[in-house]
């Protein structure tokens, strides 16, 4: 009798024991990145990471991936390259995750490649906009958003049409503010405008007043700043106190966050903003996407939020067709995947090189953001030019 | 067993661990490691000048910062191979380290932190100044090299040396005379000591080490840029790491690193809004409650010798 019992009993812990492991086969699949949520990025970093939460969230509705749940790892880099380097270190031979995603910014992301490189995982990186990372030979690194290049193409562009003559180019010395300061430079000077000032100021700097004499003293039509959110605000504060009137003012990064017009109020009217993405763009699921961003974090998205979330399902669409998980398999569809996302239109090169994504301008327009470059996505056109800022 | 033989035979255990441990460790434990034995040569390095001499070094980082930029400019624009390059940054910190020494160690208190503080800033705004060189504030991307487990091998090696040289001078009528100029430098001066001249050694001594490791992380790390390599973060980092395990000893800035190191990965990694405040709360704590630090208490306490 009791022999009976102890032989049920033994049985029913092999049964479980058994599904224990099967259902252990079948765990999720661990996505992981490393994010700037603390440091110089937090800001934008937090955006691009609900774009990854979101993007978790909504393959589990449909059903996960290759039918397994969808689980994001993330850890803190505190926007330093070298804690970056540490950490996706550990996500591949520690967590041994499944996956990867990249973190925010040029630079981060370039420390980072070399590790996943090493360890040949593919790397989608939807917040690195420099050229340079993707033409190193790299093999597994895909880019998602245009890239720094042509940030400004949209300013330079409508000030070429309306007959500006001389532009400023100020950028934050760092690599993607650099590039995109290069690129805005070759193409005013490819347009006929005359570029008068260039310099460039170190990341943190909250002083700009030395800069903005030299400036002013030149009185450029045009004042084209490759910028991140921080010195975006401080600049068109101290444009205000020193009375720096340009016809036209245009910013690259941070210029396109709420928090912007938050912070500065009417005097974020009429200044421009390239972003590579908008809520009111005509992009398949970019309303459902904007809408249910909102609702889940109770703000509206950037469009860092928008790459973030792009990004992540452009991988999951590689490993869906790829059917595997496999680095080779997911790379190879990667490279020939055309689609068209809620952030607009993927597409690489045999480097995994952005070509098919677009730019848009946009301007502060009564606290809100409407897009008015390029001519067939344009919702209104331009406020021009600038009136000076007693008159804003 | 006397406690100092079990102190040694300790010591021997672990260096023997940590000799074999990328056999078997991760990719990760072996990254995790290296950055650790960064801190200890660089919190090491940091209490040589001013644990020992009180000359509160506020730009430490500068000397790792130099030492990058020497050998990652080296290595890709003049082809050299990795070590030799490491040791030309070693050389270079302490060139950087004379130049510099020379005037400014005759500056007393805050005036001698200040002028290092200065030092770094004006050491990053010139790196991104000479684009040709250092590639300015786009940065500089070294060849790609998988050579983590030789790095880490290097380092260990530096983190070991710093340490020892700690106690070789402390140890050393040498490290005395730093140690009279730290209690009283008028007194010293007195006494016949040639402070100027010993603390410019102290000084010297105590840039090599960030030269080399500086190297070392720029090419492991593969990619730099002033912001990465100048931070005024590291420097705070150098010095709550040597305050927090009792600086002017031997094993201080060692306990220092390890704990700090260890609790930012294992622990405060997982809370990311609250770890920086923390560090803030640590080195309140440390300054008000413990300003010997841990190990300044174990001595108390346990009746240590100086040279622990």
């Amino acid at each position: 009798m009791t022999f009976k019992v102890v032989g049920v009993f033994v049985a029913g812990i092999v049964v479980l024991a058994t599904t224990a492991v099967v259902v252990d086969a079948q765990g999720p699949i661990r996505i992981g990145a490393s994010m700037s949520l603390t440091g110089t990025y937090a800001k934008l970093g937090k955006n691009q990471h609900e774009g990854y939460k979101l993007c978790e969230r909504d393959l589990n509705a449909k059903g996960g991936l290759l039918g397994r749940k969808v689980e994001m790892v993330v850890y803190d880099d505190q926007s330093m390259p070298a804690t970056a380097v540490r950490l996706y270190e550990k996500l591949i031979t520690e967590d041994k995750v499944d996956g990867i995603m990249g973190p925010y910014s040029s630079p981060v992301t370039e420390a980072a490649a070399n590790v996943t490189e090493k360890y040949k995982k593919v790397m989608v990186s939807p917040l690195a906009a420099t050229t340079s990372i993707f033409r190193k030979g790299r093999k597994y690194i895909f880019m998602v958003i245009s890239p720094a290049e042509v940030y400004l193409e949209g300013l330079v562009d409508i000030a070429a049409k309306r007959g500006l003559k001389t532009v400023a180019i100020i950028n934050e010395d760092t690599l993607f503010s650099k590039a995109a300061a290069a690129g805005a430079t070759d193409l005013a000077k490819k347009k006929g405008l005359q570029v008068v000032f260039t310099e460039a100021y170190p990341k943190g700097n909250t002083d700009f007043s030395a800069l903005l004499t030299k400036v002013k003293s030149l009185n450029p039509d045009v004042i084209a700043a490759g910028t991140y959110f921080d010195d975006a605000v401080a600049l068109t504060r101290q444009m205000k106190e020193l009375n720096v009137n340009p016809k036209m003012f245009g910013v690259t990064v941070g210029g396109d966050l709420p928090e912007f017009y938050d912070t500065l109020k009417q005097n974020a009217e009429y200044i421009y903003g390239s972003t590579q993405w908008e809520p009111s763009l005509p992009y398949p699921g970019n309303k459902e996407f904007f809408d249910s961003y909102k609702k889940e974090f109770g703000h509206e998205p950037s469009y860092h939020s928008a790459a973030g979330y792009a990004g992540c399902m452009i991988y999951a669409e590689g490993v869906k067709r790829a059917g595997s998980l496999d680095a080779d398999k997911v790379r190879e569809t990667l490279l020939k995947l055309d689609m068209k996302t809620m952030f607009g239109e993927y597409k690489v090169d045999q480097d995994g090189f952005q070509v098919a994504h677009k730019m848009v301008l946009f301007q502060w327009y009564e606290g809100k953001k409407l897009t008015v470059w390029p001519d067939e996505l344009a919702a209104a056109k331009a406020r021009f030019p600038t009136p000076p800022w007693n008159q804003r | 067993m006397s406690p100092a033989r079990l102190f040694q035979g300790g010591l021997v255990v672990v260096a023997a661990a940590l000799a074999v441990y990328p056999f078997f460790g991760t990719g990760y434990g072996v990254r995790a490691l290296l950055q650790l034995f960064m801190w200890i040569a660089l919190a090491g390095s940091w209490n040589l000048i001013s644990g020992l001499t009180g000359y509160v070094s506020f730009g430490h980082v500068a000397f790792f910062g130099a030492g990058a930029y020497t050998a990652a400019i080296l290595i890709t624009n003049a082809g050299w191979s990795w070590p030799l390059a490491c040791a030309a940054a070693g050389v270079a910190a302490c060139g950087l380290a004379l130049l510099i020494g020379y005037p400014c160690l005759r500056l007393k208190g805050p005036y001698f932190a200040i002028a290092m503080l200065g030092l770094n800033e004006v050491l990053r705004a010139l790196v991104s100044y000479f684009e040709g060189l250092t590639g300015g504030g786009s940065g500089l991307s070294l060849p790609t090299l998988q050579a983590s487990v030789p790095i880490y091998y290097v380092m260990g090696l530096c983190a070991a040396a710093v340490t020892a040289l700690t106690y070789v001078i402390i140890t050393s009528r040498f490290g005395l005379r730093l140690m009279t100029i730290r209690e009283d430098e008028v007194a010293a001066e007195a006494m016949g000591i040639d402070t100027a001249r010993h603390k410019l050694y102290a000084f010297l001594l105590s840039a090599v080490g960030p030269g080399i490791v500086g190297g070392l992380a720029a090419r492991d790390q593969g990619y730099i840029e002033p912001i990465s390599v100048f931070p005024l973060a590291t420097t705070i980092t150098m010095i709550v790491m040597v305050l927090f395990g009792g600086k002017g000893t031997v094993w201080g800035p060692v306990l220092g690193a390890v704990i700090l190191f260890v609790s930012q990965e294992v622990v405060w990694a997982r809370f990311p809004y609250v770890h920086q405040l923390l560090f803030g709360a640590i080195i309140v704590a440390v300054v008000l409650l413990m300003p010997r630090g841990v190990l300044g208490i174990l001595q108390i306490k346990y009746r240590l010798p100086r040279t622990v």
